[in-house]
């Protein structure tokens, strides 16, 4: 983490041959920011005089600058960077003789340095916009979306554990329909959380398991979870002995609650986590074998996309301060995923059979959903998160 | 343009051309011919190279990493340059939501192919991004004689895009000949890309390189890869490939370095009643044919032999002593020798009317896992070219329907397509001329 706010998106050639760089790609990605080349600022040595700073105007790119401060004046001195009446960085106590640095992260904009005693003039500060790529944000940034992030699931699991209960009585309670009624809206909580709750891995291999994951396949007494209801109640369509695999599911949510709570965000679990939702699109979702006996593939499309969006929500000041265009691609193939799936909304806030979706419209999903799983790809980068 | 430019930057500029033919084990013939061109001849592409390169470079004992074609030219390569033992072809929806996009899209396979054909150091981002390069060919991205030729369907020209008034005049969508089973998922597309190398890794990387850098307008439509016997190919023009059916096919293919019969048969006729920007490209056939070896290694050697008309083991045509003999079927009109029905027979009659329906083949064997019956799943990967799809294939074709053979095979997908002219210079881009000609 360490690095984060000092390394930048860099294109590293081999062999530094120019020519050999990006083509300015089709979708854009990772590869667009291709001519965000290295700097490595030189320290900018700044001496105090009892006159005041010399030199005392200074230009700078926007980015990482290192100042190194000389005091050669006769008394101790703080040295400020100013934005307005805001201190942006300071050292204090300087003492004369003395020499300190102080690395600062400045956006572009005019700031002003103090220069000593308070009657000397202030200095002037020009931190110049470039083509190269902002300073990384600092894990300090991501605290704020990662809490917001951990509010958010707490929020789902908290639902998810109501609506499964419903789910878990009315097929214990043998109400097949309501069951079958009940088992989209509950799943699809799952499924927006999934990046957090695929961390734990014996809890999402009972509660979202497919019976391609065993070797007797639907017949597996293994096969536990939410598919395996699902296979009961829209396949087999009867309830009969799905309580034991009711009670467990209801078990495995409180206690995906319990641990939901206890767990600490790791960021490259939230920004990686976007990622990771629309590869599941992109490789289950838009072949409909999520949900298979249900053919509800569309609920838990939506909440993988919702699931992604939702990150990319919180993240988007930090996209946007980085990668302007990227963060206006996330937002229109975003869109562009919604309307088609609009199209297939019910009255009722439900979703359309997988089996109503056309073949147009599965392929045109093609187009933003690879285009999101690429440029989502290249978000860990663009953040500076390992 | 100078010579070098040209090609791309392949191994055939005027100052090194010496020594790379040379290496290469050109004879004198080419050699000048070769020269001939490196100091400026246009209009010729390098089929006039055809079948030298691949044979000469192994024999040096070069590993033929460094076999490049070239890129740049008034034709594509992929056509009558000389086949690799590798190809790929994958086929794609274009989801371009205007004609910016589509143009973006070409002028992105345009720089990627360029780059990809000749080689060069692989781009590397920031270790926190996901690499742009596969890494499949390690940092150094090598040639390996890969030529990638873009071709596009009858479909490009619906109404999304504005292109109709530019289509090609014979361009139409691939119907169901009788004998046919075409499986919907292995059908048509907007876009094909024919990826050809010396390996089934260097295709892989380069189709890889190419969807990398167009998730948003190309979606892949179906894919099947290909592959044909090194050994056999190191001696093309000695030796025929034998397709999986055990016999020599391609004996009677046309010979692609022949420039003035290329001129006739495979590329689009500037002259003909096809749109001007169409001349420097040719008709795509591709054909994914199964066939059911099983039961043809169950079938007597009499009948295999009868049904294609050649002697399994020399390629001669039945009763003659040579597989290059031309059977003389004017003198054998009732079949005595080889049969009517006999494959050879219905695909080239030699008889006067027929000579235009020549097409230059440029198939691969295939083999990709076994049907739901448990029977292999293998074939001949069909790829011709021709001038004119109706002269051309349709002709062959609808000879052959009805034929013995229709028992062992079964054509499942493809589509017809027209290969687009080659790009001329580094401010030229793929399909410039068809945007043009329908802007």
């Amino acid at each position: 983490m360490l690095d984060s706010r000092t390394t930048r998106l860099r294109l590293v050639l081999f062999g530094g041959a120019a020519l050999l760089s990006f083509p300015p790609t089709v979708g854009g990605q990772a590869f667009g920011q291709a001519d965000a080349a290295p700097i490595a600022p030189g320290a900018i040595t700044i001496t105090l005089t009892d006159a005041g700073c010399d030199p005392a105007k200074v230009g700078v790119a926007a980015g990482k600058t290192t100042f190194n401060i000389k005091n050669e004046s006769k008394r101790a001195v703080e040295w400020e960077i100013l934005k307005d009446v805001m201190v942006v960085e300071e050292r204090e106590n300087i003492l004369p003789g003395f020499a300190q640095t102080l690395t600062a992260t400045l956006d572009a904009g005019d700031y002003a340095m103090t220069c000593g005693l308070r009657s000397n003039p202030k200095g002037i500060l020009t931190v110049a916009a470039t083509s190269e790529a902002p300073a990384m944000p600092s894990p300090m940034d991501l605290v704020g979306p990662i809490a917001e992030y951990k509010v958010y699931v707490k929020g789902e699991v908290d639902v998810l554990v109501n609506e499964t209960r419903k789910l878990t009585d009315a097929v214990k309670a043998g109400k097949l329909a309501e069951a079958q009624k009940v088992y989209a809206p509950a799943h699809q909580h799952y499924e927006r959380i999934e990046p957090i709750a695929e961390l734990f891995n014996d809890l999402d291999g009972s509660m979202d398991s497919r019976e391609d994951d065993f070797e007797k396949k639907a017949e597996d007494p293994k096969f536990v979870g939410f598919h395996r209801l699902e296979k009961g109640l829209f396949t087999d369509k009867s309830t009969a002995g799905l309580t034991p695999i009711a009670d467990k599911l209801m078990a495995d949510a409180l206690d995906l609650q319990k641990r939901i709570d206890g767990l600490t965000v790791a960021p490259k679990d939230v920004v990686g986590g976007a990622a990771d939702l629309i590869e599941e699109v992109a490789s289950k979702k838009i072949t409909g074998e999520e949900d298979r006996y249900s053919r509800t593939d569309l609920w838990d499309f939506q909440a993988n996309v919702d699931g992604a969006q939702k990150i990319v929500t919180l993240l988007n000041p930090l996209i946007v301060k980085q990668d302007p265009k990227l963060s206006a691609r996330l937002h229109d193939n975003f869109a562009k995923v919604d309307v088609i799936l609009a199209k297939y909304r019910t009255k009722d806030g439900g979703f359309e059979s997988y089996e109503k979706l056309s073949d147009h419209d599965r392929t045109a999903f093609k187009g933003p959903v690879t285009a999101l799983a690429e440029d989502l790809s290249a978000l860990k980068g663009t953040l500076g998160v390992e | 343009m100078t010579s070098g430019q040209d090609r791309g930057g392949c191994p055939f500029s005027s100052t090194s051309s010496e020594a790379d033919e040379n290496r290469r084990g050109l004879q004198p013939a080419r050699r000048d011919l070769l020269l001939g061109l490196a100091g400026g001849a246009i209009g010729l592409g390098l089929g006039s190279q055809a079948r030298a390169t691949p044979a000469g470079a192994l024999l040096s004992g070069d590993d033929g990493t460094q076999d490049c074609q070239p890129f740049y030219g008034l034709r594509q390569s992929g056509v009558t340059t000389p086949q690799p033992a590798a190809a790929l072809i994958a086929s794609f929806d274009v989801l371009a939501e205007d004609r910016a996009g589509l143009e973006r899209l070409f002028r992105t396979l345009t720089e990627r192919i360029a780059f990809l054909m000749k080689g060069g150091e692989a781009a590397a981002l920031d270790s926190r991004y996901p690499p742009p390069d596969s890494g499949l060919l390690g940092p150094m991205v090598f040639p390996d004689n890969l030529t990638v030729t873009v071709a596009v369907g009858a479909s490009l020209f619906d109404d999304r895009y504005g292109l109709q008034k530019a289509r090609p005049t014979r361009l139409i969508s691939m119907e169901q000949f009788p004998n046919d089973a075409l499986e919907a998922h292995l059908c048509h597309g907007d876009v094909v890309l024919q990826f050809c190398s010396n390996t089934a890794e260097t295709n892989i990387h380069a189709l890889r390189d190419i969807l990398r850098r167009t998730p948003d307008v190309l979606a892949l439509r179906w894919k099947i890869d290909g592959f044909l016997p090194p050994h056999t190919i190191k001696k093309l023009g000695k030796e025929t490939v034998r397709n999986l059916l055990g016999f020599k096919d391609g004996t009677a293919n046309l010979e692609a370095s022949d420039e003035t019969l290329m001129n006739t048969i495979v590329w689009a006729s500037p002259n003909a009643d096809e749109p001007v920007w169409t001349s420097g490209g040719t008709y795509q056939v591709i054909r994914v044919i199964r066939m059911f070896v099983e039961h043809w290694d169950r079938t007597a050697l009499v009948e295999q032999q009868q049904i294609v008309g050649r002697e399994k083991a020399s390629g001669a045509p039945l009763t003659y002593a040579n597989e290059h003999d031309a059977p003389d079927y004017a003198a054998d009109p009732k079949g005595k020798r080889i049969p009517l029905t006999a494959h050879i027979r219905l695909a080239n009659p030699r008889t006067p009317g027929t000579e235009t329906s020549r097409i230059l083949r440029r198939g691969y064997n295939y083999s990709r896992g076994l049907t739901d019956a448990g029977q292999l799943d293998m074939g001949l990967l069909f790829v011709c070219f021709q001038a004119d799809l109706a002269a051309g294939f349709l002709a062959v074709q609808s000879r052959l329907n009805g034929e013995r053979l229709e028992e062992y095979i079964k054509p499942v997908g493809g589509g017809y397509f027209f290969v687009l002219p080659g790009v001329q210079s580094r401010d030229d881009f793929f399909a410039e001329g068809l945007l043009r000609a329908a802007a």
